[in-house]
C-alpha cells in the first residue's frame, strides 16, 4: 500500500506545479532615471542589475537597478534626430530611422565579466551575496563568497545608410535573416520601401560595407491619404503590415521580394469608436497583438481559412482573431515575453494584467501602490523572473514566477487555438526544430490513441480468451487441461518487447503484403470451425461419443481449412469488395463502396442471423424434425447452416447496397489509408499479449464454480453446453468481468508493443489501418529527452498519472468484483 | 444417454419419447458453439506455438553458414552474396526476387541488393568464394588471390592462401585481443587514477577553498599523477604499436566477384571460411563458434555484429540486485499479511493495493523510478557524497541500482502473492504442533514455517526474476543504454559500480530492431537475442512451475 501511495504521491508532486498559479512577488519602486523625457525604448539585463534606455535625442543611457540613477550616457548619432526605431525581442539588434530619411543599424548588449575577491575594492568586497554595487560605469553583484559579476553596456552602431527619400522616416521595422537583414521604412512623403541589406566585411581593411536593394510597396493602393502609425514586418519577412489608429490594417504580401502586393485589409478594432492604441508582435513575430481604447487585447495570425481554395499557396492565408482578452480600461502598453507566449497588458488606469495568450491563463493583475497615471511602458525581464512597469513618476518592478502558464486543465484536455491553425484543435507536439516553437501539450490525442489500441486489442483478444477459457474448463479432459493451461500461462511471461519486435518487423510487412488474406481469415476461420462442427454431427452418434475425449484434437483440423479458404477467398474478396487492389482502394484512388460495406456488414448480419435462428427458426425446426432420426437431423442442420451462410451473405450484400445507394463511404471512418504500422497489427499482437491473462483469470473463475452446481445441472438432464451457458457462465460472470477489466488494464499500460508497432504519430482517427500514439509510448519516447522540471517533463508525469489512475480504477473495480464473486462462490 | 434398457417393450409412446430425446440432444448439445469455443483455444495455442517456432527457427538459423552463390544477370552484372530473403511476386505465376547480402560495403556502398529471378542467367557456387567477417565495414565476400607476408607474396593460389590464413590467423587474433585489452583495461586504469586525483582537487577546493594547504597538496598530487599517467600512456602506446606492427605484416589480397582487388589485413579478420566447400562438420564448427562469439564477445558494428555479452551481463547483474532488494520486502509483507494481520478493512485495502500494484503499467514504474530514485534520492546522494563530481551526476541519473530498485517495486506483488501462497500451504497442524511444544510465534515462523515455505518462496523469486528480466519499458527511463562502455562490475575499486548504466537484452532487441541504421543486417541478430531472452525467461518460468508442482505434491502427501 505504501508503494502504491508513494507512486501516486510522487507523480502528483511532480505534476502539481503545472496547475499552480503564477506567483507575483514583492515589488520594488525606483525613481525614474530620466526626468521630463519619455524613453523610446528600455531594456534590462538578464541578471536584473542594470538597464538602458534610448532617448529621443539619440542618447543611449544606462542606469543601475539599485537606485535608478544613471551609470553612463552616450550619444550615438550626435547630428541626427531619431524619428523612428524598431527593436527585436530575442536579439540585441535595432534599427533607427532619422529625420533626413536615413536609417542606421545597431546593437546594444550587456557585457558580463567575473572578478575574484582579490580583484575588487574593499567597498565592493563588503557587499553581501546577491547585493548590487557599482564600479565606475559597471554594475557589480556578489554571486558567491568568492566571486563577483560585473555588467556593463556595450554599443556598436554602423554608419547610417542613405534612404530612398529625404523626408523623415516615420515608421521602420526589421528582421534579421541569417547574414541578411530585411527592413521596411515608411517616409513622411509616403515613400514605402522594402529593403534587403547585406553586410560585407572588407578582408583587407576590416571595413563594413552595406549594400542594399529595395522594392516599393504600393502604398497608394491602400487607398488612404493619412499617415499610418504602426508598422510590422513578420518574422520570415514574408508579410508587412501598416495600421492606422482607427484600426484599419493593410497587409502586404512580400514573399516575392520584387513583387509585393496588398493581400488583405482588416479592421482590427471592430468596436465602434474604438481606436487602436498598441500594435506589436508576440514572440516569433507571427502573431500580432493589438490593444485598443475599449480595453480589448486581440491576437491575430494568418491562417488558412475554410473559404480558401485547397491546394493553393500561402496567398490565401487570412488574419484571424484567435484570442480576445477583454478589459475595462484602455490599453496603453503591451509587453511580450522573450521566452514564451506570455504578455503583459498595461492600462490607462495604471493597472496591468499578465496573460498567457495561447492558454488564456490569467496569471495576475498588478495594481500600482498609489494613483500613478497610465502605464507608459511595460516589459518582462529577459528570464521572465520579473515584470517591469514604467509610470510617469517611477519604475515599478514585480518579482514574477510564471510557473507553467501554458498548461491549464483547459489546454490539456480541450482544443486549443495554436498559432497558424484555422480553428482550435487537439494537438500533441512537444518539440520542433526552431527556438520560438510553441510546444503543444494536448493530452487528448494520446488518450485517444491509448483507447484505440485498447479497443482494437480487446476486440481481438477478449472473445478468443473467453472462448478458450470456457472450452478449457468445461469441455477438456482434466489430463489435457493440465497440459494446455501451463502453455497458455507461459505465454503470459513472454516479454512484450519480443511481441513488439515480431509485430513490427515480421507481422507488419507480411500483413501489408497479404492484407486481404488477413481480413478473410476473420471470416473463414469461424466458418470452417462451424462447418467442422456440423460435419462432426453427421458422424454416427456412437462414434462421436467414443471419440469425445479426442474431440479437442479434431478441432485443429479446421484451422488449415480456414487458412486455405482464406487464401482462396482473398483474390475474390479483393476483386469484388475492394476494387481489385485494397491498398489503393483504401487510399481513395479506386471507386466502389458496395463491396466494402458488404464486408463490414458481415458481423452485424451474422449476429442478426444467429439471433433469428435461435428465436424463430429453431422452434420451427424442433417441431418439424420431432420424429426424425438423429442423423437426418444432423444433415438437416448442416443444410440449415449452409442456407444461413448464404442468407448472411445476401443480407450483407443488400445492406451494403442500401448504404452504397445512400452515398456513404466506409473510408474515413474505420477504414482509411493503409500505413504499415497500424492498429490492426497492434490489435492483433496486443490481443495476443492479453489473451493469457484474461484466459487464466476467467478459467480460474469458471473452475471455481462449485462442482455440485455442475453435477446438479447435468443430473437434471442438461447437456454440457446448456450447463456451461445457463449455469456456469452466469455464476462466474463477475469473475469473467474482472478478468476483462484486468486485461483492459494491461492493454492500457502496455508500452513496448505499441511503441514498436503503432508508428507513434499522435493523430486522432478511428482508421484501423492507421497508427496512433499512446500515453505509455509517448512517455517512453519523450521522457528520456525532457528537461527536468520543464513543462514537458511535468506533462509527461501527468501522462503517467493519467495512466496510473486509469489502471487504478480498472484494477480496483476488478478486485472488488472478484472479492464479491469469491464470497458468493463460497456461499453456493 | 439414449441406451435402451426396455428394448423388449416396443410400445409406441416410449419409442416416440426416445426419438424425441435423441433429436433434442442433438440441438441442445450446441456442438457448433462448442467447436467455436474450442476454436478459440486452438487458435491461442497455435499462435503460441507458431510464435515460438518462428523465433526458434530464425534464432537458431542465424549463425548457420549458408552457401555463397554467384549470380550473373541478363545485363552482365555479377552479384555474389548470401541470399537472405526470397519473395514471390503476387500477380505473376512464375518468378520472384531475392534479397542478396552483397557485403563489401567499403567498396560498393551498399549492404543488400534485390535481384529479379527472371534476370538471372547463371548461378554457380564457386568453391573458393570466401566469407570474411571483419572488425570494420561488415562482411566481405571475395576470392583469395594472394597472401602477403611483410610485403612479399608467399602464396598465390586460393588453397595456399587459405592455408596460410589458417596458419597465422590464430596468433594475429591473439595479438589483436592483447591490444584490445591494453586499450580498454590498462588505459582505463590509468584514466581512473588520473580522474581520482582530479576529483581530489575539487573536493579539497569545496571543503577548504582554493589555495588552502590541502588544496595545494591535492594539486601537487595531481601533477605527479599526470606525469605518471603520461609515462604510462607512452608505455602502453609503445606496446600497442609493437603489436600493430607485427600484425600489419600479414595481409590477404582479395578479389571481389566484380574483379575489384582489395587488401584485407589479417588483423581485421574475425573469421574467414570458404562457404561453398565446407562439409557438414565444417559448417557445424563455424556455427558453434559463432554462437560462442555471440555469447561471450562484445558487440561490433553498432551492435549489429559480434556478441551480446555486456547485455547478458547487465541483465544478470540487474536481475540479481533486484532479487536482493525484493526478497526481504516481499517476504516480510507476506509474513505480516499471513501470520500476523487480522482480517479487516485495512487488510482488504492492503490486498487491493497489492493487486493494484501488480496492475500498474510498467512504464509508470519507470516514470516513478526516474522521478524518485534518479532525480530525488540520486540527486541527494550526489550532493552529500559526490559533490566533487557535480555538475556531472553520479547517482542522479539512470543506473543499474535504480533500475533494479524500480523493477523490485514492479515485481513486489509477484513475490508477496507467491510467498503468501506458500505460507498458507503450510498446514495449520504444524503451527499448532509447534505452539504446543512451547515455541513462540517467531520461533514457529523461523523454525517451522519458513523452511517449509522456502520452495514456494523460491518459486516467487524465480517468477519475479523472469518478469524482471523480460521487462524493458521502465528500463528505458532508468538506465538501460544501447552501448555501455564499462560493465557494472569490473576489476577497479570498488568493483561493483551500481551507478553505471548498463546494457540489457530486452533493450538490445528494441534498439537493434528500431534504432539501427542497417536494420536488415541487424535482423538476424535480433532474432538470436530474442531467442536468448525468451530462453532465459522461459527457463526461469519452467523451473518455477516445476518447483511449485513438486511443492504441492510434497504437501499433499505430507498433509495430515
Amino acid at each position: 500500500m505504501a508503494a502504491v501511495s508513494t507512486v501516486f504521491v510522487l507523480l502528483l508532486w511532480v505534476v502539481f506545479p503545472l496547475i499552480r498559479p503564477a506567483s507575483l512577488g514583492s515589488e520594488h519602486q525606483l525613481e525614474p532615471p530620466f526626468r521630463n523625457v519619455t524613453p523610446l525604448h528600455t531594456q534590462i539585463d538578464e541578471y536584473r542589475t542594470m538597464g538602458w534606455s534610448l532617448l529621443p535625442e539619440g542618447r543611449v543611457a544606462a542606469f543601475g537597478l539599485d537606485d535608478g540613477t544613471v551609470l553612463e550616457q552616450r550619444v550615438v548619432f550626435p547630428d541626427l534626430k531619431i524619428t523612428a526605431e524598431a527593436f527585436s525581442l530575442t536579439s540585441p539588434d535595432m534599427i533607427l530611422g532619422f529625420e533626413n530619411g536615413n536609417v542606421a543599424f545597431g546593437k546594444v548588449t550587456f557585457e558580463t565579466g567575473f572578478l575574484d575577491r582579490q580583484e575588487v575594492s574593499d567597498e565592493v568586497a563588503s557587499l553581501s551575496v546577491g547585493e548590487l554595487g557599482r564600479i565606475g560605469s559597471a554594475m557589480v553583484q556578489r554571486i558567491s563568497r568568492e566571486q563577483f559579476r560585473t555588467q556593463r553596456l556595450s554599443l556598436s552602431f554602423a554608419q547610417a545608410v542613405q534612404g530612398d527619400s529625404d523626408s523623415p522616416v516615420i515608421l521602420v521595422d526589421q528582421i534579421i535573416d541569417g547574414t541578411d537583414r530585411v527592413y521596411v521604412v515608411f517616409h513622411e512623403d509616403r515613400t514605402f520601401r522594402l529593403v534587403r541589406a547585406e553586410e560585407r566585411e572588407n578582408m583587407l581593411t576590416g571595413e563594413l560595407t552595406i549594400s542594399t536593394e529595395s522594392a516599393t510597396l504600393p502604398f497608394a493602393a491602400a487607398d488612404r491619404e493619412d499617415l499610418p502609425s504602426f508598422l510590422a514586418l513578420s518574422g520570415l519577412g514574408d508579410s508587412a503590415s501598416i495600421a492606422w489608429p482607427d484600426g484599419t490594417l493593410v497587409r502586404y504580401n512580400t514573399r516575392d521580394f520584387n513583387r509585393p502586393y496588398i493581400q488583405e485589409i482588416v479592421d482590427l478594432v471592430p468596436e465602434p469608436g474604438g481606436t487602436l492604441t498598441v500594435l506589436r508582435f508576440l514572440l516569433g513575430r507571427t502573431t500580432l497583438l493589438t490593444g485598443d481604447s475599449t480595453g480589448t487585447v486581440r491576437a491575430w495570425f494568418p491562417a488558412r481559412t475554410s473559404s480558401t481554395v485547397p491546394g493553393s499557396d500561402e496567398d490565401h492565408l487570412r488574419l484571424l482573431t484567435a484570442h480576445e482578452f477583454k478589459g475595462d480600461s484602455p490599453v496603453t502598453a503591451i509587453a511580450s515575453s522573450s521566452r514564451m507566449r506570455m504578455i503583459g497588458v498595461g492600462r490607462q488606469d495604471g493597472s496591468s494584467d499578465i496573460i498567457h495568450v495561447t492558454s488564456h491563463k490569467k496569471m495576475g493583475t498588478l495594481h500600482p501602490p498609489a494613483a500613478s497615471g497610465p502605464v507608459l511602458d511595460m516589459m518582462f525581464a529577459p528570464k521572465d523572473d520579473a515584470v517591469i512597469l514604467g509610470y510617469r513618476d517611477g519604475i515599478i518592478t514585480w518579482d514574477l514566477d510564471p510557473g507553467h502558464p501554458e498548461t491549464t486543465f483547459r489546454s490539456l484536455l480541450l482544443p486549443v487555438w495554436y498559432e497558424g491553425a484555422a480553428a482550435p484543435e487537439h494537438v500533441w507536439q512537444s518539440s520542433a526544430g526552431t527556438d520560438d516553437f510553441e510546444p503543444k501539450f494536448g493530452l487528448i490525442p494520446l488518450i485517444f490513441g491509448t483507447l484505440k489500441a485498447t479497443i482494437y486489442s480487446l476486440l481481438f483478444g477478449v472473445p478468443i480468451a473467453l472462448m478458450a477459457a470456457v472450452f478449457t474448463s468445461e469441455f477438456l479432459t482434466p489430463r489435457t487441461r493440465s497440459r494446455v493451461k501451463p502453455v497458455v500461462e507461459l505465454m503470459a511471461s513472454l516479454p512484450s518487447v519480443v511481441l513488439g519486435f515480431l509485430a513490427a518487423l515480421v507481422f507488419a510487412p507480411v500483413v501489408a503484403d497479404m492484407l486481404t488474406v488477413f481480413l478473410a481469415v476473420f471470416v473463414t476461420m469461424p466458418l470452417s470451425f462451424l462447418t467442422g462442427a456440423y460435419l462432426w454431427q453427421t458422424l454416427p452418434h456412437g462414434w462421436t461419443i467414443r471419440m469425445q475425449n479426442w474431440r479437442f484434437w479434431f478441432i485443429f483440423i479446421p484451422v488449415p481449412m480456414g487458412m486455405g479458404l482464406a487464401f482462396l477467398a482473398a483474390p475474390i474478396l479483393e476483386g469484388v469488395c475492394f476494387g481489385g487492389d485494397i491498398i489503393s482502394w483504401l487510399d481513395g484512388q479506386l471507386p466502389g463502396t458496395w463491396g466494402a460495406w458488404t464486408f463490414l456488414m458481415l458481423p452485424l448480419t451474422a449476429m442478426v442471423a444467429a439471433w433469428l435462428n435461435g428465436v424463430r427458426v429453431s422452434p420451427w425446426v424442433r417441431r418439424l424434425t420431432s420424429d426424425w432420426s438423429r442423423t437426418r437431423c444432423a444433415w438437416f442442420d448442416l443444410a440449415r447452416f449452409g442456407v444461413t451462410v448464404f442468407a448472411i451473405l445476401a443480407g450483407s450484400g443488400a445492406l451494403g447496397g442500401i448504404l452504397d445507394l445512400l452515398g456513404l463511404d466506409p473510408r474515413g471512418g474505420v477504414f482509411g489509408t493503409y500505413v504499415q504500422r497500424n492498429s490492426l497489427i497492434v490489435g492483433f499482437v496486443m490481443g495476443f499479449a492479453i489473451i493469457p491473462i484474461i484466459y487464466t483469470i476467467s478459467e480460474d473463475a469458471l473452475s471455481a464454480v462449485p462442482e455440485h452446481l455442475r453435477s446438479a445441472s447435468l443430473g437434471a438432464g442438461a447437456t454440457p453446453w446448456q450447463t456451461a451457458v445457463r449455469i456456469i457462465i452466469p455464476t462466474a460472470m463477475s469473475g469473467l468481468f474482472s478478468a476483462i477489466m484486468i486485461g483492459l488494464g494491461r492493454a492500457v499500460g502496455e508500452t513496448m508493443i505499441v511503441l514498436m508497432a503503432a508508428g507513434n504519430t499522435p493523430i486522432m482517427e478511428m482508421n484501423i489501418f492507421n497508427g496512433f500514439r499512446t500515453l505509455s509510448a509517448n512517455i517512453a519516447v519523450e521522457l528520456p529527452e525532457a528537461v527536468v522540471n520543464s513543462t514537458h517533463y511535468r506533462t509527461l508525469f501527468l501522462a503517467a498519472l493519467v495512466l496510473f489512475l486509469m489502471t487504478f480504477v480498472l484494477n480496483t473495480l476488478a478486485e472488488i468484483v472478484r472479492l464479491r464473486f469469491r464470497k458468493r462462490a463460497s456461499e453456493l | 444417454m439414449t441406451t435402451t434398457t426396455k428394448n423388449d417393450v416396443k410400445s409406441e409412446p416410449v419409442s416416440r419419447r426416445r426419438r424425441k430425446r435423441s433429436r433434442a440432444s442433438l440441438f441442445s448439445q450446441g456442438e457448433p458453439m462448442v467447436w467455436l469455443t474450442g476454436g478459440g483455444l486452438v487458435i491461442s495455442l497455435l499462435m503460441i506455438v507458431g510464435l515460438l517456432v518462428l523465433v526458434l527457427f530464425h534464432g537458431m538459423g542465424t549463425f548457420w553458414p549458408s552457401e555463397l552463390p554467384r549470380f550473373v544477370t541478363k545485363d552482365g552484372q555479377v552479384v555474389m552474396g548470401e541470399v537472405t530473403r526470397q519473395q514471390r511476386y503476387e500477380d505473376e505465376d512464375s518468378g520472384g526476387r531475392k534479397l542478396v547480402r552483397t557485403g563489401n560495403f567499403d567498396l560498393s556502398g551498399e549492404h543488400f541488393r534485390w535481384i529479379d529471378d527472371s534476370s538471372i542467367v547463371d548461378r554457380t557456387l564457386p568453391p573458393w568464394a570466401l566469407v570474411i567477417e571483419r572488425t570494420e565495414w561488415g562482411i566481405f565476400y571475395g576470392f583469395p588471390k594472394a597472401f602477403i607476408f611483410e610485403g612479399e607474396t608467399v602464396a598465390a593460389d586460393p588453397a595456399g592462401v587459405y592455408e596460410k590464413y589458417q596458419e597465422y590467423h590464430k596468433e594475429v587474433s591473439e595479438r589483436r585481443e592483447r591490444r584490445r585489452k591494453l586499450e580498454t583495461v590498462d588505459v582505463g586504469k590509468v584514466n581512473h587514477v588520473l580522474e581520482k586525483a582530479r576529483l581530489a582537487i575539487k573536493s579539497a577546493e569545496l571543503k577548504y577553498g582554493k589555495g588552502s594547504p590541502s588544496w595545494e597538496r591535492a594539486t601537487k598530487a595531481y601533477e605527479a599523477a599526470e606525469q605518471r599517467a603520461t609515462e604510462d600512456f607512452k608505455d602502453i602506446r609503445l606496446k600497442i604499436d609493437a603489436l600493430n606492427r607485427s600484425n600489419a605484416r600479414y595481409v590477404m589480397l582479395m578479389e571481389t566477384a566484380q574483379g575489384q582487388e582489395k587488401q584485407v589485413p589479417l588483423a581485421g579478420i574475425v573469421r574467414a571460411y570458404p562457404a561453398n566447400s565446407l562439409d557438414f562438420t565444417g559448417r557445424t564448427t563455424i556455427y558453434l563458434a559463432r554462437w560462442i562469439e555471440f555469447l561471450v564477445d562484445e558487440p561490433r558494428e553498432a551492435n549489429s555484429e559480434g556478441g551480446v555479452y555486456p547485455a547478458i551481463f547487465g541483465t544478470v547483474v540487474m536481475t540479481l540486485i533486484m532479487s536482493l532488494a525484493v526478497m526481504p520486502f516481499g517476504i516480510m509483507a507476506a509474513l505480516y499479511l499471513r501470520e500476523y494481520a487480522r482480517a479487516g478493512t485495512i487488510i482488504s485495502i492492503v490486498r487491493i493495493s497489492i493487486n493494484n500494484l501488480a496492475g500498474v503499467p510498467s512504464i509508470v514504474f519507470g516514470v516513478f523510478g526516474l522521478g524518485f530514485f534518479c532525480y530525488f534520492i540520486g540527486a541527494s546522494i550526489d550532493q552529500l557524497f559526490f559533490a566533487e563530481h557535480l555538475p556531472n551526476p553520479t547517482y542522479g541519473k539512470g543506473g543499474v541500482l535504480w533500475a533494479a530498485l524500480t523493477l523490485a517495486l514492479l515485481t513486489l506483488p509477484v513475490v508477496i502473492v507467491a510467498t503468501e501462497e506458500a505460507l498458507s500451504a503450510v498446514p495449520n497442524s504444524m503451527r499448532e504442533g509447534s505452539y504446543a511444544c512451547g515455541a513462540s510465534k517467531w520461533q514457529t515462523i523461523k523454525r517451522i514455517i519458513l523452511p517449509r515455505a522456502m520452495p514456494g518462496i523460491m518459486t516467487g523469486m524465480i517468477l519475479a526474476m523472469a518478469r524482471g528480466a523480460g521487462e524493458v519499458a521502465p528500463l528505458m527511463l532508468v538506465g538501460a543504454v544501447k552501448l555501455a562502455p564499462e560493465l557494472p562490475i569490473d576489476g577497479i575499486f570498488p568493483y561493483i559500480h551500481a551507478e553505471r548504466s548498463f546494457m540489457h537484452l530486452g533493450f538490445h532487441i528494441y534498439d537493434l530492431g528500431f534504432q539501427s541504421q542497417n536494420s536488415e543486417a541487424a535482423k538476424p541478430m535480433v532474432f538470436s537475442t530474442t531467442l536468448l531472452l525468451i530462453g532465459i525467461v522461459f527457463l526461469l518460468n519452467v523451473v518455477a512451475v516445476r518447483l511449485r508442482t513438486r511443492l504441492r505434491k510434497k504437501f499433499e502427501s505430507a498433509a495430515f
